[in-house]
């Protein structure tokens, strides 16, 4: 792997990642053996949100660190994509597990699923990149920020999800044990509408920037069809899930599916397509 | 009317247009235009009936909003494929638009524009490069005349388009080097045009073409040119400031020509008045443009005003007391 400046900054801010999933697994672990007092529970967490909020801090020095190498920010390759998603999900998400401290055992589901990126981003090189000329738009940034607040969100609702799931495995039948199924099904799809909202914004951004960039709003090129796709997917469920009495597990299968695509979209879509947009010449 | 606003059929809808999403994918113009068109007005109507009808919308300020943004959004949509342009094509430094010179013409079965009273002539343009040729900004000048008689000059490209009776002129990265001939025949009126070479700095080493003068055999033009170019440095790509040599060859001689000079050829005079250049433009109008910009925001804001309602009324346990009043609370009933 080719060294550069920014790389000492990932890798520390991953491992302080991998120590944040760490201590949430072996909290959640101390919780579900029983026994344990309320105050030890709450002072996992308090050492999790400091592992993930100096992942937080490393990351945004690596970021730093490589926008002031290369000239602008991390919107082009898919190594600085990855980067700047590790950054922003855990930013969301530390700032969610500090002021909604009832979600924290949740973090047993979204670290892993952060760390998914983290593992992916080491296996690439962090080839330097150049902006095009379509990028200089002051649409890109609310576009890129209103989708990594879109992805936070579907990221919390996902490990919620993954709760919901995982209580059916013995080990962890106690997780989150104070709130049944229906209050976390609620609590997912709450923020499953609130992806929903940044989700639109995004779209009605990105439409924007593509129709001054390369004249047309939108032109269902891969990225185009497959983020429609994923709006449409979280609309439907919202309506499918007012319109009927939807098991709570069945929803959890579909939130996961949800971000499943969502995920696609920004990190699957360039796999099967020349440019992640069309225009981007 | 209520059975037209059936959750079912929403749903249908949103299957239906998910579907006519995919097999649009990467190619609308390939499929019918009814493709999208057909499950959005059908959204439409299902959207329509339910906000007539439905107590648990209409009587939501946020989601009528919500659904109101949502039904603008699937008519203006439906509308834009049915009265979409769109359509590329070359200028020449110096030329007017034209519609002629179309090309990749694309338009919905409804279109009615007035681009045959666009007018506009291309000046000179500039393109910026990093070391790499790594392509930068565009800037290209468009003379438009004005109803006084005088020009106006504007400089446009990239994201700045051109803005003429509805329809939106952007650069594109095609553009080159054209060089500016008179055709003098043995017998008849001198004809001046101009020869668009391949675009330049994609194809540098292959900036050739061919022409036969009418009546006569057919000759080849190769373009040597001079703009300043270099790979390892920043550079201006700038007609103005660009020299090209025009080597000449009918099959029986090579000539090459400098600005001014001409040759004899076979059937008549060929002279290489000068250097231009030409850029590539895309053509885009679509009519509900605004329309589903505040539509989509409207949507938007109904939808955010919506669950702020809702989430106010319903708040999740966020302080740490509450929290722990909870897991407390989830003890004492264990016990």
């Amino acid at each position: 792997m080719m060294m550069v400046a920014e790389m000492p900054w990932l890798w520390a801010g991953l491992l302080a990642y991998a120590g944040a999933m760490a201590m949430a697994f072996r909290g959640v672990w101390r919780v579900s053996n029983g026994g344990v007092a309320v105050a030890n529970s709450l002072s996992y967490e308090r050492w999790v949100l400091l592992a993930i909020v100096t992942g937080v801090v490393l990351l945004a020095m690596a970021l730093g660190v490589r926008w002031e190498r290369l000239g602008h920010g991390p919107f082009v390759n898919l190594f600085e994509l990855l980067m700047s998603q590790l950054f922003s999900l855990g930013l969301v998400y530390s700032i969610i597990y500090w002021r909604v401290p009832v979600l924290r055992p949740s973090a047993v589901v979204v670290m892993p699923l952060i760390w998914l990126l983290g593992s992916w981003i080491l296996m690439l090189e962090p080839a330097d990149s150049r902006l095009p000329p379509t990028y200089f738009n002051n649409w890109l940034w609310a576009h890129v920020s209103l989708g990594k607040i879109f992805l936070s969100f579907c990221l919390v609702a996902a490990g919620l999800a993954g709760v919901m799931l995982l209580r059916t495995v013995p080990r962890f039948a106690g997780l989150l044990k104070q709130m049944p199924d229906e209050v976390l099904d609620q609590m997912a799809w709450r923020f499953m509408m609130l992806a929903l909202v940044f989700d639109s914004l995004m779209l009605v951004a990105g439409a924007v920037w593509a129709q001054d960039a390369w004249g047309r709003y939108w032109s269902w090129d891969a990225l185009e069809t497959s983020a429609f796709l994923t709006w449409l997917s979280i609309g439907a469920g919202i309506h499918a899930r007012l319109s009927y009495k939807i098991p709570s597990r069945i929803g959890a299968l579909a939130i996961l599916a949800i971000f499943g695509l969502a995920f696609m979209t920004y990190f699957g879509t360039p796999y099967f397509s020349e440019a992640a947009h069309k225009g981007v010449i | 009317m209520r059975r037209l606003a059936s959750t079912r059929l929403t749903l249908l809808g949103m299957a239906w247009l998910a579907v006519s999403a995919g097999l649009s994918y990467d190619d609308p113009a390939a499929t019918s235009v009814w493709m999208l068109t057909s499950p959005m007005l059908f959204l439409a109507l299902n959207l329509l009936a339910a906000i007539i009808t439905q107590p648990g919308i209409n009587r939501r300020p946020g989601l009528l909003v919500f659904h109101i943004g949502l039904f603008g959004i699937c008519v203006l949509a439906a509308v834009g494929r049915l009265t979409f342009f769109e359509a590329r094509f070359e200028l020449g430094q110096g030329m007017p638009f034209s519609t002629e010179m179309l090309a990749d013409v694309r338009q919905g079965p409804w279109h009615r524009g007035a681009l045959e009273q666009v007018n506009f002539t291309q000046g000179f343009y500039t393109v910026d490069y990093a070391p790499g040729l790594t392509r930068g900004s565009t800037r290209s000048q468009v003379l438009l005349p004005q109803a006084n008689g005088s020009v106006r000059e504007q400089i446009v490209g990239d994201d700045k388009p051109l803005l003429l009776e509805g329809y939106r002129f952007y650069t594109s990265f095609n553009k080159g080097f054209a060089p500016v001939l008179t055709w003098t025949p043995e017998t008849g009126e001198p004809v001046t045009g101009t020869l668009n070479m391949p675009s330049y700095p994609m194809f540098e080493y292959k900036q050739d073409s061919e022409w036969t003068p009418p009546g006569s055999k057919p000759i080849k033009f190769w373009l040597r040119l001079d703009t300043g170019y270099t790979k390892e440095q920043s550079w201006v790509l700038d007609g103005r400031k660009a020299k090209g040599v025009l080597v000449v060859n009918n099959g029986e001689r090579r000539v090459e020509l400098a600005p001014g000079e001409s040759v004899d050829l076979p059937g008549g005079k060929l002279r290489y008045e000068q250097l231009s250049t030409w850029i590539g433009y895309k053509i885009f109008y679509d009519p509900t443009l605004y329309g589903l910009f505040i539509s989509a925001i409207t949507a938007v804001l109904g939808l955010a005003h919506h669950y702020w309602r809702k989430f106010a009324s319903q708040p999740l346990l966020a302080t740490p007391e509450r929290r722990e009043q909870a897991l407390i609370g989830n003890r004492t009933v264990k016990a």
